[in-house]
């Protein structure tokens, strides 16, 4: 994709009057909200609110479901629409990197794990690899803690190390944008401290969006907070506003438990 | 009027910490009222019924920073039910000093009460009624959630002030001339004084009354509207 002529002031993602379906079945409705480059924006909401749909439309992971499709709307990443002709589904997928619940793991070395995604697309030396490997998984915090067992299984890792090992397999391919889709939720406290520490630490490079039903979580590691309740967004605003002040008494009620 | 939360225990707490806050404010009211009442009537049991039940207020705001604690640890409030939070341990603050001004008026009060009676004495009681109007009103303006109540309070005090000013002037100048009753016209000023502080502590609670109820932070603004960004 091209870049935007003026990247530092544009927004990272661009989300447009967009409908998303399922079928027949409408998902999501007028859909219009922007994420700022290098902040981390957090989707909140009750299960089925199609927080972890939106997300998945970002990087067209959605275009694996038969009948699922943008009906509506578009959503313009560094000013390209992502579902124009010129936009190749692998190569957004590059540029978007994804982070799910469960850490996933390839069946190989904590090293191939994360040497992986760079081999695919063509890098062969070994050197290069070797520079890519450590600068991400430091960049993951994890270097520390691996860096004598590069080779050995990733299935040797703790549940937390595992997902931060994904997180490291996720920058190795320099992507822009990194997608999570409740990280933390099989993590034990502390792991998902480390994590949450991460999170803070790659907004410097990346912009993320994570999917959370942790409202702690979202309070402590978001710039800004999307509320979305039955496939509409009901309230989108700085973190410190939502759940300070929220404007819409529906987040209020959801965000202090006293929904349903 | 909120929803009732999903866990019921929480309800129960956040009512528990307002009915202990309006409990509180109750209490130094009715003991600013006893004082004046004593300094006014000279009546010394008066005096010490209001010495000693300041303890009661002050039991009531370790008890509020107690509830207030234990809510925020078991149940991390957000939103309006973290600001309920918020502003009641702040809110208790204010009563606390309210209670303590009380009991030097009270103290004072029994020192007069031993010196012969001072007609001027009656010049506090327009100060005190105005302190007591502008502490009622903070306090409805935190149980009702009355911002607009609540914001007024900071224009109103400038009337107390006015009048603590001439009071003072007046019992300066008494000060001056009289013979043998200088303490007792010192007592007087320092009651004002009291009374003048009472003003300020409601409007304390005032502004508390209003970040309660739409998150507005009114203090030291010279613009004191509650439009949002005002």
């Amino acid at each position: 994709m091209t870049a935007s002529p003026d990247k530092t002031k544009s927004p990272a993602i661009e989300v447009r009057d967009m409908e998303f379906c399922y079928g027949k079945s409408s998902a999501l409705r007028d859909i219009t909200l922007d994420m700022a480059r290098n902040e981390v924006t957090a989707f909140i909401g009750p299960s089925g609110c199609g927080k972890s749909t939106l997300l998945r439309c970002f990087n067209r992971m959605n275009d694996f479901i038969p009948g699922a499709k943008v009906t509506r709307g578009g959503i313009w990443i560094d000013g390209i629409e992502i579902h124009s002709p010129s936009v190749d589904g692998v190569e957004l997928r590059r540029r978007i990197g994804m982070v799910f619940q469960k850490s996933n793991p390839f069946p190989r070395s904590i090293y191939e794990n994360v040497a992986y995604g760079p081999r695919i697309l063509g890098e062969k030396r070994k050197s290069v690899l070797d520079g890519i490997v450590e600068k991400s998984l430091r960049g993951s915090a994890l270097w520390d803690e691996v860096k004598d067992r590069l080779h050995e299984s990733a299935y040797g890792l703790s549940g937390g190390q595992q997902q931060r090992l994904c997180i490291a397999r996720t920058t190795a391919v320099d992507p822009a944008i990194i997608l999570m889709d409740e990280p933390c939720s099989a993590l034990d406290p502390i792991a998902t401290a480390r994590v949450e520490e991460l999170i803070l630490d790659l907004k410097r490079n990346y912009t993320i969006v994570i999917v959370t039903h942790n409202m702690q979580q979202a309070a402590r590691v978001s710039d800004r907070t999307a509320f979305f309740y039955l496939g509409e967004l009901v309230e989108y605003d700085a973190t410190s506003k939502i759940f300070s002040n929220p404007t819409h008494s529906k987040t209020e009620d959801y965000i202090s438990g006293r929904f349903g | 009027m909120q929803n009732s939360h999903i866990i019921r225990d929480f309800d129960q707490a956040i009512a528990a910490l307002r009915a202990e806050v309006l409990g509180m404010a109750a209490k130094a009211r009715f003991n600013l009222e006893r004082a004046v009442q004593a300094l006014l009537e000279r009546n010394t049991e008066l005096a010490n019924a209001v010495i000693a039940d300041d303890d009661d207020v002050d039991d009531a705001e370790r008890k509020i920073d107690q509830l207030g604690l234990d809510l925020l640890v078991r149940y991390h409030p957000v939103a309006t039910d973290l600001r309920l939070v918020i502003s009641s341990m702040k809110i208790s603050m204010n009563l606390e000093r309210i209670s303590d001004h009380a009991t030097n008026i009270a103290k004072r009060a029994k020192k007069m009460a031993a010196n012969q009676e001072l007609p001027d004495a009656t010049l506090i009681e327009p100060l005190y009624t105005l302190a007591d109007h502008l502490l009622r009103d903070a306090i409805s303006s935190y149980s009702d959630r009355n911002a607009e109540l609540g914001a007024s309070l900071h224009a109103r005090d400038k009337e107390l002030d006015r009048m603590y000013k001439a009071a003072t002037a007046t019992y300066g100048g008494r000060l001056e001339q009289s013979t043998g009753r200088s303490e007792d016209y010192l007592h007087l000023i320092l009651v004002s004084r009291s009374l003048e502080r009472v003003g300020d502590l409601a409007t304390n609670i005032g502004e508390d009354a209003v970040f309660l109820d739409n998150a507005r932070d009114l203090r030291h603004e010279s613009n004191r509207s509650l439009e949002q960004g005002g």
